[in-house]
């Protein structure tokens, strides 16, 4: 029979097994299924490979395939489903469903119990929305609680109790977390010095989608301030921190190189160098008289801001000794590798 | 383990008869070296005269001491590489690149070993490879301890057909060695041998600009420099025509020649000689004028130009570097301007707008690797112990490697 997924088992005791909620709650489903479902829901020959629409049997036909649909779960073989469904939406062929279905949503199941099936659908459907973890909440309790609530949603919607307003606060619940995690995401794009010429043209061709987009957001994002808009209200759940936004790429890296002592200008007048400074042999190959004048002035300067004593005490704990290496010459390092 | 026979200190070789002193220059101008860069063992260092090694002698071989050496990774023309590690800690690689004796410079150090040294130790930068320590064996040869760098070189990694990149990893290849350029020249370092070959990969992805063998200070003015330098790939175009007097754009051209490579995935401006070389150059750039490059026609080598001819069209870079995008064709053209006074120096290159517009370049961890990956792993894991995967002589014996126990 269907035991609960050990995921949705989480606030059960600790000997490992379903919870008594769980298992009250499962025995309460086998009573109430049969009552609920219509009569014929369950098909008696199950066993006996007969499609019920057009009862061609697996004796006849060995590759015969059963599909269901997970909107009413009703089996039915693979050529009815090409039959019915070829031409687009249709309702159930079983007499007593109304559901409309459609061919693209008919699988083949994978349980042989089709009870089983369903739980583990909307299990996967409830979980795929309700998806904290531990991390998210501050206290053991909390997650438990929330676990809890986890697994009455999920019985709410086994056992058709409730199912419009459980529906409804789980769709709540996913757009509010959609909108939390977008909001995050909105907030790198929307710093400006990340807009790049790229986004502006994606701004253009989708205008219209991206303005729907930002004021479907924003209502959501107003009402998780307020509690009932969320659908559900768990104490203790952290608040999601945006994750730190990338700088803007620096090419430098962070290394910086700038006299501290000197200003260099573009030019100075020596005797001594007029000589080289107006020498075209010197210019055609590229040689820089600033080169030399900064080179000079550097090599003047080198031993300004060097300080032994602080270069010993920074030898003995070998994590910084890259500053040291170069302290010979004028190096500012905004930080240090 | 500390005084293993081989790596013991020798007195003189027998067949030295020249040498009678007990004092080693080359390892006494060494061991001041390494005193420099390293803080001074506490007590041996200090204790005069024990054993008939001077204080130098000590110092060399207690930096010697240090390290294991392994096996051998590779040969130059000038130097062979080894893996090693520090003795005290195994899981700290280094590579030892021991310089091989050169019999035109028998009494000293060759020129080239010295400009690596002397420019490795100072400049420390993320993007240049380290230089750990310096040590001379048996007298006579000198040996450099650098920074482990595992996964291979750029040029290898665009010739892998295997591995697949985007524009962004290459962004983020050139912003690495554009960094590094930079760092030298704001130290006042030319390379002079930027290529794909000497840009080496750590571990973690970092690009290293290693083999400073052709590396100087900038040069006074008046001074001449040499215009053989740079591999002729990569050598800009004053220096093909004579150039006596260049500056740091030379690099910047063979950083420019290095990031096209990467693009193309095949030689930019391959040629056979150097005046072929240039006639290469000429037909992507045009041949260069009084007017745009002033002073041009008096070079050295002016008369190997020849005939005009008109530079590509920009639908030829558009065509060619559609990786790049417009940003960075633009700066590659910058990079590669025939006039070396309009071509960008390293600091205008990183001031690019290329480094900061989409894509942002690649984290150096995510940036695609040769010679690793997990397959690579699972290869090494399904060996056994000391088998190699030559698949020739699988079947004898194995021999034992006694070289890495060292």
């Amino acid at each position: 029979m269907s035991k609960p997924a050990p995921r949705a088992t989480g606030s059960s005791t600790k000997d490992g097994g379903a919870s008594f909620l769980s298992n009250s709650l499962h025995s309460l489903s086998i009573q109430h299924q049969f009552p609920s479902k219509p009569a014929r829901s369950v098909p008696a020959d199950s066993s006996s490979d007969i499609c019920p629409v057009c009862k061609s049997s697996r004796y006849l036909n060995p590759n015969m395939k059963f599909l269901v649909n997970p909107e009413c779960y009703h089996k039915m073989c693979e050529s009815c489903v090409d039959r019915i469904f070829s031409h687009g939406p249709a309702p159930c062929p079983i007499a007593g469903c109304k559901r409309t279905l459609r061919k693209a949503k008919f699988r083949s199941q994978t349980f042989e119990d089709l009870k089983v099936e369903r739980e583990v659908d909307i299990r996967r459907r409830v979980a795929r929305v309700m998806n904290k973890v531990e991390a998210d909440f501050e206290s053991l309790k909390d997650f438990n609680d929330y676990l809890e609530s986890v697994e009455t949603t999920t019985w709410n919607l086994i056992l058709k109790v409730d199912v419009e307003a459980t529906e409804r606060r789980l769709r709540l619940w996913e757009a509010a977390q959609k909108a939390e995690t977008n909001s995050t995401k909105r907030s790198l794009v929307e710093d400006p010095s990340l807009l790049s010429e790229t986004s502006h043209v994606i701004l253009k061709k989708g205008g219209t989608q991206r303005k729907q987009q930002l004021g479907s957001t924003d209502d959501p994002l107003a009402g998780s301030g307020n509690d009932p808009e969320t659908g559900f209200v768990f104490h203790g759940l952290k608040k999601r921190v945006a994750p730190e936004p990338e700088k803007p790429y620096d090419p430098y890296e962070g290394w910086s190189i700038d006299p501290q002592y000197y200003v260099v200008q573009d030019d100075y007048s020596v005797d001594w160098l007029t000589k080289a400074k107006d020498d075209p042999v010197h210019s055609v190959g590229g040689y820089d008289m600033r080169d030399f004048y900064s080179r000079a002035l550097s090599d003047a300067f080198s031993g300004f801001g060097v300080f032994i004593e602080d270069e010993k005490t920074l030898e003995e704990n070998p994590g910084a000794t890259a500053a040291v290496a170069s302290g010979g010459q004028d190096v500012n390092m905004d930080d240090v590798f | 383990m500390a005084h293993s026979p081989v790596l013991s200190p020798k007195p003189n070789p027998p067949g030295a008869g020249s040498r009678i002193t007990t004092m080693n220059p080359k390892a006494k101008a060494l061991a001041i070296l390494n005193h420099a860069n390293q803080p001074p063992a506490p007590s041996t260092a200090t204790t005069p005269g024990d054993g008939g090694t001077d204080l130098a002698e000590q110092m060399n071989d207690e930096v010697r001491r240090k390290f294991v050496s392994g096996a051998r990774l590779g040969e130059g023309t000038y130097a062979v590489v080894y893996s090693g590690h520090y003795r005290h800690d195994p899981s700290r690689l280094v590579a030892i690149k021991k310089i091989k004796l050169n019999p035109e410079h028998k009494d000293g150090i060759a020129p080239d070993a010295i400009r690596e040294i002397k420019h490795l130790s100072e400049l420390s930068h993320p993007n240049i490879i380290q230089l750990h320590a310096i040590f001379s064996t048996k007298e006579q040869n000198i040996s450099l301890v650098l920074e482990h760098l595992p996964l291979g070189d750029l040029e290898g990694l665009w010739k892998n057909q295997s591995i697949s990149y985007s524009g962004a990893d290459i962004k983020s290849w050139a912003s690495m060695l554009a960094q590094a350029v930079w760092f030298c020249h704001e130290n006042y370092v030319l390379h002079r041998d930027i290529k794909g070959n000497n840009l080496l990969i750590a571990a973690d992805g970092t690009l290293k600009l290693a083999d400073f063998g052709l590396a100087r200070s900038f040069a006074d003015p008046g001074r001449v420099m040499t215009s053989m330098v740079i591999t002729r790939f990569y050598r800009p175009p004053e220096l093909l025509l004579g150039c006596l007097h260049y500056g740091g754009t030379v690099d910047v051209w063979s950083m420019g020649v290095v990031l096209a490579e990467l693009v193309l995935r095949e030689w930019f401006l391959p040629a056979d000689t150097d005046s072929q070389q240039l006639l290469v150059i000429c037909d992507v750039f045009g041949t260069p004028t009084e007017e745009t490059w002033p002073g041009v026609t008096k070079l050295r080598n002016a008369a190997i130009l020849g005939v005009a001819k008109r530079p590509q069209p920009l639908s030829y870079w558009r065509q060619r570097f559609t990786l790049l995008g417009e940003d960075g064709i633009d700066l590659l053209r910058s990079m590669l301007i025939m006039d070396p006074a309009k071509r960008f120096s390293a600091r205008k290159v990183l001031e690019h707008r290329y480094w900061t517009n989409a894509p942002r370049p690649t984290k150096k961890e995510d940036l695609p690797k040769q010679g690793g990956g997990l397959a690579k792993v699972g290869e090494d894991l399904k060996r056994r112990a000391g088998e190699t995967d030559s698949g020739r002589g699988d079947k004898v014996a194995r021999k034992l490697d006694f070289g890495s126990m060292r």
